[in-house]
């Protein structure tokens, strides 16, 4: 349709992928349709329910919001890629334990962001209920996200 | 890389974003479609032009009223459903034409090309004004715009009223609750001449679904199948839509597979939220604190057709009466048509609304006669072994150990010594394990419990896995039958062609009704294998824990299940039994035991109000349930939170707002439902006394986990604030108005 140059490289779970496509198309859109990444859900398209979580240079970001343009060069990490690390591991391990899913729609989002903070805990002030603002669940109540969270805490700190 | 993962349902799957919803499946061939809706709340459709539409490349099917069969139809026995409206509009987003395309561009572009011209005509909002003569009439057949009213009257009432020394009461409005699924409402359709229709669609009544559609459409059931993928929460919204209609008459115009799925602006505009109620209440005690009357008038707001609002009326009508010993109880209940969007069910159905009034005033009973309102809660409450005013008869109550328990861990006892500006408030509730009625025909719940080849177990039920841990409940139940690990228990549901015949996942059936089933099955699987072993290896050879030992060999499921192969040409062994629940029908006046058993609740909140800007915060919350015995104990809590932190926003926050028939804030950003800082931590206990009914003595605990939060917080404000609030949702803004004319 537009003669300008819509060509768009991105560097998607660790491969280098050359997109062609309307550069504010939203991220979103291009992972689920495009490159089937579809771990990646869409709840609301307005940045308030989290489910559409990704990871962008190790930034928890909104990818419904995000034109796919202005994630050109940038690293994009999806649910998919986090469930080979031995933290995610032990995160799905601990939300099972816990109660921490239910329906699982908002889940995937919900596992991007925590696995953001347990590498940079200095994230969103420190302080992971605070991480979980940008996420919503209506199945659990949060309270056994967050103790499937300071499990997984508390078990590096004893060193287990 | 080894997996051990079986079902989309399984924990692991979700949290690895594998489980696939709606959004996440395509058929080859597929269309994309969508919706003309309209913009006026009551309107004549004097002129429908789709012939622009129709023109735009890529358009496969433009269909309106004239092209669709028309058969009233409906999931209840109101029978007020179209495909499309026909010559009227009833609400902002009533569906007047539909579109299927190749591209989503095509789509909006021949969505903005249908002409239509309207009249617009005069319009109800509310439920009592529908009921007045100068109102618009809905739908000619039903007069008065009020398709059901209901009047229950037990106990000598007139002499309940002379007794009553204090009476207490008062308006209360419940508000319009968005289910706030965080999956929009979507549908798959696929037809063929061979197979019929297929929906993919989120119902977790899919039987019922069915039978409703090929009604709609004028074909035989066993040409609907419905196929339930994982659901993205529920709590009410996805039994039966109007948007699984209009992809089914897409695809059966365009052979070729439908998909849709509302965007959340969409979902909101059309959702069918919580039945607003309007509730007048009255209390009666005497000087000794025995409530001598109860006396209620419900007006509910059904929007402009039925969905499943009258069974919630009834339920607000009655059963909050069987938590006390109300002495005599009156009831009204009107339902009412409105130029609203259709409203339904959803978590708590009526009984959570109805003991937000029920608590609030027995809160102001207990300070009119001075009382500690856990004390005179404790005087009146049913007891195990009766049988409540309108007959549910209670093999189990541990009403009392709740109360106890929550007094203890909340700290009741220092309510006197609060700091300024912070309340304690305590409510009670109960449920049902699933309700004799729903479906007249047939109360039960079928299994299948298959031994495969492997020598795993296959479960096949017919009620539906949504999140709560049906699943995992039900290989609980089978492993314990069956003496292996629960592990080796798959459980199947939610394909109307394979599966068991289910009334659904409704009204807390799920552990009970459904459990039963499988516990069935599974004890009867057993005895099946039992009779094999006996038959191939002697009457000495015993089953345990899931194998056999004899003449110094072990033989395992796997081994069994072969044996049953080698002698059946095949087939694998399995069982397929029905349970029907020991319940009555309740009778006209909504007087039976209508269901196997009663879960009971106890809470007790504590707040702190800014008394600056009126704002809430909910700083400690105590939970403490007879649901029997918890089977799932981690599912149960989590469960249990879920449900304070839904009854949070019910309470302080959540209010859909429509004015003139028009969503207001049809998003999740006007829309705000609680986050992780609005939820304090929760103290969770069980009195766990096995039920007698119960599978392995369980009974529900979904929505009995949601129906005291209301009364609960609702309490905890007016004692904190000095000053009642019965206006749902107590935002800051009411708050602050009703602290500032209490001073």
């Amino acid at each position: 349709m537009s003669s300008l140059d819509n060509k768009v490289s991105f560097q998607i779970n660790g491969r280098q992928v050359r997109w062609e496509g309307d550069p504010v198309r939203a991220l979103a859109d291009v992972l689920r349709e495009d490159l089937e990444l579809t771990g990646t859900k869409i709840g609301c398209r307005t940045g308030e329910c989290g489910a559409c979580t990704v990871l962008i240079d190790g930034q928890p970001v909104n990818s419904c919001l995000i034109p796919a343009a202005a994630a050109a060069d940038a690293e994009i990490e999806t649910i998919e890629h986090l469930q080979d690390q031995p933290v995610f591991q032990r995160l799905v391990e601990a939300m099972a334990q816990t109660g921490g899913v239910q329906c699982g729609f908002c889940t995937p989002g919900i596992m991007v962001t925590l696995w953001a903070w347990l590498q940079d805990r200095t994230l969103f002030g420190g302080d992971v209920t605070s991480a979980l603002k940008n996420n919503l669940c209506r199945c659990t109540g949060y309270r056994s996200i967050i103790s499937a969270v300071e499990q997984v805490v508390e078990a590096e700190v004893s060193g287990r | 890389m080894e997996t051990k993962r079986k079902s989309p349902l399984d924990f692991t799957s979700k949290l690895t974003g594998q489980t696939r919803y709606i959004h996440d499946m395509n058929l080859p061939g597929q269309l994309v479609a969508g919706i003309v809706r309209s913009p006026h709340a009551h309107a004549r459709i004097v002129r429908l032009d789709v012939s622009r539409a129709k023109e735009v490349a890529g358009v496969k099917a433009v269909l309106t009223a004239a092209d669709v069969p028309d058969f009233a139809y409906g999931p209840t026995r109101f029978k007020d459903w179209n495909i499309f409206a026909r010559d009227r509009v009833l609400f902002v987003g009533d569906e007047v034409a539909a579109i299927a395309a190749e591209s989503a561009e095509a789509l909006e572009r021949a969505l903005a090309l249908v002409e239509v011209e309207y009249e617009v005509l005069p319009a109800v909002f509310s439920a009592s004004d529908a009921l007045n003569d100068s109102a618009p009439l809905l739908h000619e057949e039903t007069a008065q715009n009020r398709p059901m009213h209901i009047r229950i009257a037990r106990g000598d009432f007139e002499e309940g009223k002379k007794k009553a020394h204090v009476v207490c009461g008062g308006h209360y409005e419940t508000n319009r609750i968005y289910q706030g699924h965080l999956e929009p409402i979507a549908v798959l359709a696929n037809w063929s001449e061979e197979e019929g229709l297929t929906l993919w669609a989120g119902s977790h009544i899919p039987y019922r679904a069915r039978e409703t559609y090929a009604a709609g459409l004028g074909l035989p059931e066993d040409r609907v199948r419905i196929v339930v993928p994982p659901i993205g929460g529920s709590f009410g919204a996805k039994y039966v839509l109007k948007v699984h209609m209009v992809a089914a008459v897409l695809t059966m115009e365009t052979k070729r597979p439908v998909k849709i799925v509302l965007d959340r602006f969409e979902d909101m505009l059309t959702a069918h939220p919580r039945v607003p109620l309007s509730i007048d209440i009255e209390i009666g005690a005497d000087k000794e604190g025995n409530f001598v009357y109860k006396d209620v008038v419900v007006h509910g707001d059904a929007g402009a057709r039925i969905y499943w609002s009258p069974n919630v009326i009834a339920t607000a009508c009655s059963r909050p009466d069987n938590i006390y010993r109300f002495q005599s109880v009156r009831a009204e209940g009107h339902l009412c048509y409105t130029n609203n969007s259709p409203t339904t069910c959803m978590r708590g159905f009526g009984n959570a609304e109805m003991l937000f009034a029920v608590e609030s005033v027995i809160d102001d009973v207990a300070n009119a006669l001075g009382m500690d309102p856990a004390e005179l809660r404790l005087r009146n409450i049913v007891r195990e072994g009766e049988t409540t005013i309108h007959g549910y008869k209670l093999d189990t109550c541990q009403l009392e150990a709740c109360i106890r328990k929550a007094k203890e861990l909340s700290g009741w006892d220092r309510r006197d010594k609060l700091p300024p500006n912070r309340g304690l408030g305590m409510a009670l509730a109960n449920h049902v394990s699933g309700y004799s009625g729903i479906d007249l025909r047939f109360e039960g719940s079928t299994a299948v419990a298959r031994l495969k080849s492997t020598g795993e177990i296959e479960i096949e039920t017919g009620e539906i896995e949504l999140g709560q841990g049906m699943t995992s409940t039900y290989a609980k139940i089978a492993a314990q039958a069956l003496q292996i690990d629960e592990s080796l228990v798959t459980v199947k549901s939610g394909d109307t062609s394979k599966h068991p015949f289910g009334i659904g996942t409704l009204a807390s059936r799920a552990t009970v009704i459904g459990g039963n089933a499988v516990l069935l099955a599974s004890k009867q699987l057993a005895e099946r294998v039992a009779a094999l072993i006996k038959d191939q290896l002697g009457a000495e050879a015993v089953y345990a824990d899931g194998a056999v030992e004899h003449g110094g060999k072990r033989y395992s499921l796997q081994d069994i299940a072969a044996w049953h192969r080698a002698r059946h040409a095949g087939d694998e062994l399995s069982v397929k039994a029905t349970y029907r629940p020991d319940t009555e029908l309740p009778d006209a006046s909504f007087y039976g035991h209508p269901s196997p058993n009663y879960p009971f609740a106890a809470h007790v909140a504590e707040v702190e109000v800014d008394p600056e800007t009126g704002r809430t915060k909910v700083v400690g919350y105590w939970a403490v349930h007879d649901s029997g015995t918890i089977l799932n104990r981690t599912m149960a809590k989590s469960q249990v939170v879920g449900a304070v932190a839904q009854g949070i926003g019910w309470v302080l926050m959540e209010d859909l707002v429509v004015r003139e028939g028009q969503v207001r804030n049809p998003s999740m950003m006007d829309y705000r439902m609680p986050g992780a800082t609005d939820i304090p931590p929760v103290e969770i206990d069980f009195i766990e006394v096995p039920d007698p009914n119960g599978p392995l003595g369980a009974k529900s605990l979904g929505e009995v986990a949601l129906d005291p939060v209301p009364g609960a917080i609702g309490n905890a404000i007016a004692h904190a604030a000095r000053a009642r609030g019965t206006l749902l949702p107590l935002s800051a803004e009411k708050v602050w108005r009703m602290m500032q004319d209490k001073a």
